[in-house]
């Protein structure tokens, strides 16, 4: 640990000094009593505080953020309640591998283990759901503490670092030393790329007849978006993402088939089960993409790429794997590609194959059978028709965001925000904010479900008053509209606990706040609203009523493997 | 299911045997012994585990524990792999032991006695304890601490 400078200053102080020197420019948070001191600082800097209405909305903020800019977001808040209700935020952050520094002031050392007012063994409610915690107990520790946990938030698989300072900690003034490098033992994130394994993988794409390539969000962390691209076209292997990857190909390309999964495209779903080769980079092949993990893919070869070796055979058995950061592992497998192989041709039998089954499954219900005006998958194509392709889209979770799943084009990198891992609803208003104060150039709009939206819906007065204009569309169904669809599909329409009574009135709790407000009836309308949404510099909401009848499909029923996805509405609908 | 030793080198400081723990509940094994102490030269330590569990659960864990920051390594053996040793402290009852040169106290090593009880030591392997502690009458053993098995791998 080098220590490139020393001042006498507060712990609170130190703080700040280290957020500058981390580059910080924004931290999302709510003070508290045992924060006051570190609040205290924060006026004398240069650092933008955005006020949340709750530490949750403060954590999606910073979450948003970290994966929008691909450096940590910062959320604070103060201990006890403080500290418990960031709990939501950060294991969004921790499921997702999101890079978060969370900051919560905890009672002074002094009071520990007394039930002192406001306290919580926050670290230890944390440990389940961070990359790892730190507690400074001297003001001299804090630098260092604060330094280590960017470093280890950022690096490998990103993930959420909590960093807990007693107030008595922050009060203390004292010589603090300023490191310019942290060390952190028994931590490796980095590994040399394994050159053997490399070039086996491509012996193993260059013989395959039918590889497919799949990207899921390994691929946005590492910045993998090239070589991805590249070692893709040059196979002229079709592309599959996982939901979180979405977008790690752009979506408009002729080789994307799009995502996998419980809600995928059923062309992705099908195809997946008859490729000879399967590379996955940056995925962990969760249950929600791969269906039963022994039916997955199991015709084929599996190649796995990720910078986490625990993932390696935990839950798919691969026949190759490759430790790394996918932009590097991919840059190397492409070279390794080119020295075999000249771009292939774009037409082969798989290449048929592929373009046959897309021409088939044109016509499933899932993509044609809309009885409103108002669909979801409508109202999701019309959307991508209004937004520029540089738009930042967030999603809550619910029936919305697996439309946007299947119909949503993703076209940029880094511009598909959502909650896959822990599937957390009211992610979405916050993450705009998080991401447009990222990316303030670009239109942000949260797509979200009434639902969700009610989760979070006091950030509104966040964007208001921190005067960052984004957009919330609520796709108001008056229910937990993707429960009441498994309710419908399994529970042979026994709806229990879904329906929402009359409230809210989306329009007024918008104009409630401030923000513009508008309720659409018609899809030109809701064209239109978008259109004058994303032009203003203040926030908009856009109440859409829709029918809560309107189920997703494709479906992938819970505890079935991928080849039993269903396309469309069943005639019967409880026959699963 | 079967008994596994886990041996998991990690940095000595405050919190790290709760991660580690942590992950074990997780998986919702049960620790039937555990050792924990200082090892190379004080900035580590070593804990030693046995848990009952198949081996795909064991290898499970032990990758997620390597993913552990402050974790240097973790990894499973089964108990033929190790040399293990355990220590056992057993205070007994004075009026079983009729004379302290009993053939039953062979292997153990009087550490303490008093009017009514006599404290002896045994080490050895778990098994060795587990049949050093079955030489007695339960009613006669008034007190029994073992220190879970410590093992570094063969060879």
């Amino acid at each position: 640990m080098g220590v490139d400078s020393m001042h006498e200053i507060s712990g609170a102080r130190a703080v700040i000094e280290t957020l500058r020197q981390e580059h910080v420019k924004f931290v999302f948070g709510m003070p508290g009593g045992a924060n006051l001191p570190i609040y205290d600082a924060l006026l004398d800097s240069d650092i933008r505080h955005i006020l949340a209405r709750h530490e949750q909305s403060a954590a999606h903020m910073a979450d948003a953020f970290g994966r929008v800019s691909g450096r940590a977001g910062v959320c604070m808040g103060t201990s006890g309640p403080g500290a418990t209700n960031l709990v939501t935020g950060i294991a969004t952050a921790y499921a997702d591998s999101s890079p978060v520094v969370a900051i919560t002031g905890q009672v002074p050392k002094a009071m520990t283990g007394r039930n002192a007012f406001q306290e919580t063994d926050v670290i230890g409610v944390m440990t389940p759901i961070t990359k790892y915690s730190i507690q400074p107990l001297s003001a001299a520790e804090i630098p260092s503490g604060i330094k280590k946990a960017f470093y280890i938030a950022t690096s490998g698989r990103p993930g959420p670092v909590l960093v807990d300072i007693p107030k008595d900690v922050q009060q203390e003034v004292r010589d603090i030393p300023f490191p310019e490098s942290v060390e952190v033992k028994g931590y490796t994130p980095y590994v040399e790329v394994d050159p053997l394994a490399v070039e086996r993988a491509a012996e193993m794409l260059v013989k395959a007849e039918k590889p497919l390539i799949m990207g899921g969000g390994g691929i946005r962390i590492s910045n993998a978006y090239e070589p991805f691209q590249a070692v893709s076209e040059l196979l002229m292997a079709p592309v599959i993402t996982t939901l979180q990857g979405k977008g790690s190909f752009p979506e408009g390309h002729p080789l994307c088939l799009g995502p996998i999964g419980m809600h995928g495209r059923a062309e992705s779903n099908k195809l997946v089960s008859e490729c000879d080769l399967l590379m996955a980079v940056g995925v962990r092949f969760s249950d929600r993409s791969t269906g039963t993990f022994s039916e997955f893919c199991k015709q084929a070869k599996i190649i796995h790429i990720d910078a986490d070796p625990s993932e390696f055979n935990k839950n798919k058995q691969v026949d190759l794997y490759i430790r790394g950061d996918a932009n590097q592992v991919l840059t190397k497998v492409y070279k390794a590609l080119v020295r075999r192989i000249s771009r292939r041709s774009d037409s082969n039998p798989w290449l048929a194959r592929i373009a046959q089954v897309r021409e088939e499954m044109k016509s499933i219900p899932a993509y044609t059978d809309y009885d409103s005006e108002l669909s979801g998958p409508k109202i999701v194509r019309k959307m991508r028709e209004v937004l520029p392709p540089q738009t930042i889209l967030t999603t809550g979770v619910g029936r919305h965001q697996m439309w946007c799943e299947i119909h949503w084009r993703v076209l940029k990198p880094r511009t598909w925000i959502t909650s896959t891992g822990l599937g957390t609803m009211g992610f979405g208003l916050p993450a705009a904010i998080g991401a447009k104060v990222a990316k303030p150039e670009v239109p942000v709009v949260d797509f979200d479900g009434d639902g969700s939206f009610m989760m979070t819906d006091n950030s509104l007065g966040t964007a208001v008053d921190e005067k960052i204009p984004i957009v919330s569309i609520i796709i108001n169904d008056r229910s937990l509209g993707m429960v009441e669809q498994w309710q419908r599909l399994m529970y042979n329409r026994r709806f229990s606990g879904v329906k929402f009574g009359k409230s809210c009135d989306f329009v007024k709790l918008a104009e409630a706040y401030g923000a513009f407000a508008k309720r659409v009836t018609t899809l030109e309308e809701f064209g239109k609203a978008l259109k004058e949404g994303i032009s203003l510099d203040s926030p908009a909401v856009i109440d859409v009523p829709v029918s809560s009848e309107e189920d997703v499909f494709p479906f992938m029923p819970p505890g079935k493997s991928i080849k039993e996805t269903v396309v469309g509405p069943p005639k019967e609908m409880a026959i699963f | 299911m079967a008994l596994k030793i886990l041996s998991v080198l990690v940095e000595n400081k405050p919190g790290t045997l709760f991660r580690v723990t942590h992950m074990i509940r997780l998986m919702r094994l049960n620790i039937e012994g555990l050792t924990c102490g200082v090892t190379n030269g004080g900035d580590r330590s070593r804990i030693t585990m046995t848990v009952n569990g198949d081996d795909a659960t064991l290898d499970f864990l032990a990758k997620q524990l390597s993913k552990v920051i402050d974790v240097y390594e973790a990894q499973t053996y089964s108990p033929e792999e190790v040399t293990a040793r355990e220590l056992a402290l057993v205070k007994l009852n004075l009026s079983s032991v009729s004379h302290l040169d009993d053939k039953r106290l062979q292997g153990a090593r009087i550490v303490e006695t008093s009017d009514r009880s006599i404290t002896v030591e045994v080490i050895g392997t778990p098994s060795e304890i587990d049949r050093f502690i079955h030489r007695f009458d339960s009613s006669h053993i008034l007190e029994l601490a073992r220190t879970g098995t410590t093992a570094v791998p063969k060879g």
